[in-house]
């Protein structure tokens, strides 16, 4: 297994990142703004700041076919920001929320984007061209508290979202004009926008950090707080799914997670490290780290008696225990796809609480 | 109108999108409700696995079975008996009857009831203690009587103490994060 890519970018935690699809620009939430490193050699470095927000920003995303990118904030506002002469140009979104916006996802088609909020809603946003100008629709019922999370379906129609009231909820959010009309699936097969398709709960009901559908669509993960991650397989619409699979971890909970293939996830989170879980419809269980163990530059060295004494007069002790021998410094806040080719993922993205953002080869 | 202070007018609940007007019942795990009577009978089995000499049986017999839906009264009978067969366990044998629950299947699930037990039990055994602080002795021997009361939760504390070392070291850091999260309390 190759070598991490590790890129610490700066001290601050990173809320949110987001490689554009020539990997050439990485956009970075830090605080209240926007930071936008381009590749240069092996190294990142700052070309750009989005100033716009007044809050800290809790999401970003870079459209990979458009470029374009979306911001969203604790100040209730999000952003699309488009390339031109002079520099990115922001237009502000109305997502007529009252509380701060935590997510933020472009749907695969690009036409559209959902944000995740505080106000118990989530607003769909697409562009007007009558208007000119990002308009947006609500997801409201059931949703009984604060979204976390959201995650496009294939078909940009079905959007699945994560609560801190425990569940992981599957809508329709369809768009007369934007969308076309879905294939039907085993989610359901009329979809007017804000149809419940799914509502899963955890034996615990703790609150959920992440969702993601598998690759093909026909499944459903979710993480929550209980360190538990959950695999709902649907069997058909209006009925109970073909399979609820729930695995606890020994590990503290996972922040995020993406499917690799069809029976493969990675998720990682507080335990500062990224984790492999495999299974299907029988039955997932977890694989390993994805940390390669015994790294050059953290394994333990042969220390010379001098040292130890000298450690041992200076600070007490005699080997550095400030660093944990994982990657990541702090927890993974966010995982995404890197690389992928046919349907596999290869490379997978990570950055976190500790401001480093590492690209790692599965 | 004019004598209606609108300071102090409740507006949650004219509101219908309000959180005050939701019904929480749906968002946490539904659990069935259990009768206090059903909880003794449960714990006089336990008891008479527990006269029998079968200390494992009778844990696993009380954590496959946690009164999710019992009132107070019949949750600290339950906790009762737990403590009990937790007290009843030698140290060198608590990780061996630890680590066979947690390879049972469902022993996940088990060892975070245990997990749920231990930290109540805690918050129990320190509860009872102060409790003993307060009551005023007239005698002037206060302190003595509070010493006395606080060594004997001390002795429980420990008990737990231990259980809890050996149970992180199989179940790990999830199943104290699984308490916390839990709805389902004990």
């Amino acid at each position: 297994m190759a070598q991490p890519e590790v890129h610490h970018l700066f001290h601050h935690p990173i809320a949110d990142h987001s490689f554009s699809a020539d990997r050439q620009l990485l956009a970075v939430a830090r605080e209240s703004n926007v930071d936008l490193f381009k590749r240069n050699g092996s190294k990142f470095q700052l070309a750009d700041e989005l100033k716009g927000h007044d809050k800290t920003v809790t999401g970003v995303d870079i459209a990979p076919k458009s470029g374009k990118i979306v911001t969203c904030s604790q100040d209730r506002n999000a952003y699309v920001w488009e390339p031109s002469p002079d520099g990115w140009k922001p237009t502000l979104v109305l997502l007529r929320i009252n509380r701060a916006a935590t997510f933020v996802r472009w749907a695969p088609s690009e036409t559209k984007f959902a944000v995740g909020s505080g106000a118990r809603l989530i607003p769909v946003c697409y562009f007007e061209e009558e208007d000119n100008w990002w308009v947006s629709k609500h997801l409201k019922k059931p949703i009984r508290s604060t979204i976390t999370t959201v995650a496009w379906h294939p078909n940009s129609v079905l959007l699945a979202a994560g609560s801190t009231d425990g569940h992981a909820r599957v809508f329709s959010s369809f768009i007369k004009g934007v969308d076309e009309r879905p294939e039907p699936s085993a989610w359901g097969e009329r979809l007017p926008f804000n149809t419940v398709c799914g509502e899963f709960l955890n034996n615990t009901a703790g609150w959920v950090h992440s969702v993601a559908f598998s690759p093909s669509g026909n499944a459903l993960a979710f993480a929550a707080h209980d360190s538990s991650l959950t695999v709902v397989y649907p069997s058909a619409p209006e009925q109970p799914p073909r399979a609820v699979i729930s695995i606890t971890t020994q590990l503290l909970p996972f922040m995020s997670l993406v499917w690799s293939s069809e029976d493969e996830i990675i998720a990682a989170g507080y335990d500062c490290q990224a984790y492999r879980l495999q299974g299907s419809e029988q039955g997932w269980q977890l694989a390993g780290s994805l940390e390669t163990k015994g790294r050059p530059g953290v394994a333990h060295r042969e220390e010379s008696a001098l040292n130890m004494f000298r450690q041992m007069d200076l600070k007490g002790k005699t080997t550095d225990d400030t660093k944990l021998d994982t990657v990541h410094q702090n927890t993974i806040s966010t995982i995404r796809v890197y690389e992928e080719a046919g349907g596999q993922v290869r490379k997978i993205s990570s950055s976190g609480v500790d401001g480093r953002v590492v690209v790692w080869s599965l | 109108m004019a004598n209606v202070n609108w300071r102090t007018i409740n507006i949650d609940a004219l509101d219908p999108d309000s959180p005050a007007n939701f019904d929480l019942t749906s968002l946490a795990p539904s659990v069935a409700p259990v009768s206090t009577a059903d909880v003794q009978s449960l714990a006089s089995q336990i008891r008479q696995l527990l006269r029998g000499g079968d200390n494992e049986g009778a844990l696993q017999g009380a954590l496959e079975n946690p009164p999710y839906g019992a009132d107070d009264k019949g949750k600290d009978i339950h906790l009762a008996t737990v403590i009990e067969i937790l007290q009843s366990i030698r140290q060198s044998d608590m990780s061996p009857i630890l680590s066979r629950i947690y390879s049972a299947p469902g022993g996940t699930e088990a060892l975070d009831v245990l997990m749920k037990y231990i930290y109540k039990g805690m918050a129990q055994t320190s509860a009872t203690g102060t409790a003993r602080n307060v009551t005023p002795q007239p005698t002037g021997f206060s302190q003595i009587h509070a010493r006395g009361g606080g060594e004997g939760g001390g002795q429980a504390m420990s008990v737990l103490l231990s259980w809890h070392e050996k149970l992180v070291e199989i179940a790990g850091p999830g199943s104290i994060v699984r308490v916390m999260t839990d709805r389902r309390t004990v």
